[in-house]
């Protein structure tokens, strides 16, 4: 389904942020670079349940409708603009839920 | 903190049970299984769902171990399922076959994989609550499984227990479509059982053999399904820094939040919902 493989940086706007189980996804709207006039891509961007988010420092705030982010994916294979994330930036320019390594041994 | 919680537990229980001074005092000599456990394939795994290397490691160490060989009766149905997953791959090789939703409830012995995992001891019972929606009641109380006019096969299956020294030795039967599926690649079942029958019978040695690793040695028999047991151990890690646990399958895990559906039987993502449907005004 997700390529581990690959890697692709989406920035744009958050249209939507699910806070659901069984897993929790940010709908993001992403210009195309080489024609700004072009309509937005809407990406569907993966993610794990919300236990897990907040485990990692995610909140249900954290994101929200408008704000401009970027998220790094690993795609889907088919193609379709989907992906699953590997790590996000907020519209602060820091990452998104600060990740203690929370279960890592020391 | 959570020991001094659970000791509690178990004094309240004892008051309004018997008020025995000898429940008090099993309660105090039971292991103290407290705090959040994971399987150790997901430690370091961030917010998304990918393993992390060394959680891939130990998920293709994991399958390896797990080898079965199938009876002659048995046999046709395992291929049978295999040459599903197999047509399923190479329909869509970007969408693994899967098989249950992910807001199903895993039957056991998968219980015992994925999610977190709290333990509730008491002398009459060991309860594994996972948060992946599924709960097994471990009976220590002495009884044996019900009589079979009394038993049919459930989710998790019946389990009774006992305790040799600190370890839980559970007995388990009655299990509805038993299998194990070991997540060898992100998101990929590498290797899996297959369906196995409803005359499996599982044993359990669970010990905690340090602070942070609980063991699971277990053992599956089905004559009808195995020509010969299948051992694995498995071990949950505890989880550090942080202390919460949630229902993944809980009420909002539908058909409408569920954006990985199974559809024929292959494992599917839906990359943009559906607009929302208005509410039909009431007549």
């Amino acid at each position: 389904m997700f390529d581990s493989e690959k890697q692709v940086t989406l920035t744009g706007t958050v249209k939507e942020f699910e806070w659901n189980n069984p897993h929790c996804w940010i709908q993001l709207l992403v210009p195309d670079p080489n024609d700004p006039s072009a309509p937005p891509v809407e990406w569907g961007v993966e993610m794990g349940a919300p236990i897990q988010l907040l485990r990692h420092g995610w909140k249900p705030s954290s994101v929200k409708p408008g704000d401009k982010i970027t998220v790094v994916v690993n795609p889907l294979r088919d193609g379709r603009p989907g992906g699953q994330i590997v790590s996000a930036i907020g519209p602060d320019g820091k990452p998104i839920g600060a990740v203690p390594e929370a279960n890592n041994k020391p | 903190m959570m020991a001094v919680l659970l000791l509690v537990g178990c004094v309240k229980l004892a008051q309004a049970q018997t008020s025995s001074q000898e429940r008090v005092e099993a309660c105090a000599k039971l292991p103290d299984w407290s705090g959040l456990w994971e399987w150790d394939v997901y430690v370091g795994e961030g917010v998304g769902q990918v393993l992390s290397p060394e959680g891939l490691r130990k998920a293709k160490a994991y399958a390896a171990t797990m080898r079965p060989t199938f009876t002659p009766a048995w046999q046709p149905k395992y291929e049978q399922a295999r040459k599903a997953m197999d047509d399923a791959v190479a329909a869509n090789p970007g969408e693994p076959p899967v098989g249950r939703s992910p807001c199903a409830v895993a039957p056991f012995p998968a219980t015992m994989m994925p999610g977190f995992y709290e333990w509730r001891v008491t002398p009459e019972e060991a309860t594994l609550i996972s948060s992946q929606g599924g709960v097994r009641h471990i009976y220590t109380d002495g009884r044996p499984h019900p009589q079979a006019d009394e038993l049919w096969p459930t989710t998790e299956g019946n389990s009774i227990g006992h305790w040799d020294g600190d370890t839980l030795v559970v007995d388990t039967v009655a299990i509805r479509n038993p299998s194990i599926v070991v997540i060898a690649e992100p998101f990929e079942p590498a290797f899996s059982t297959g369906p196995l029958s409803t005359e499996l019978h599982t044993i359990e040695r669970i010990r905690m053999v340090n602070h942070d690793e609980m063991q699971i040695q277990l053992t599956l028999e089905d004559p009808v399904a195995l020509t010969k047991p299948i051992h694995m151990t498995i071990t949950h890690e505890r989880v550090r820094n942080f202390d919460r646990m949630e229902d993944t399958r809980d009420a909002d895990c539908d058909a409408v939040t569920d954006r990985n559906p199974v559809v024929n039987g292959r494992f599917t993502t839906v990359v943009k919902p559906a607009p929302a449907t208005p509410a039909q005004p009431s007549k």
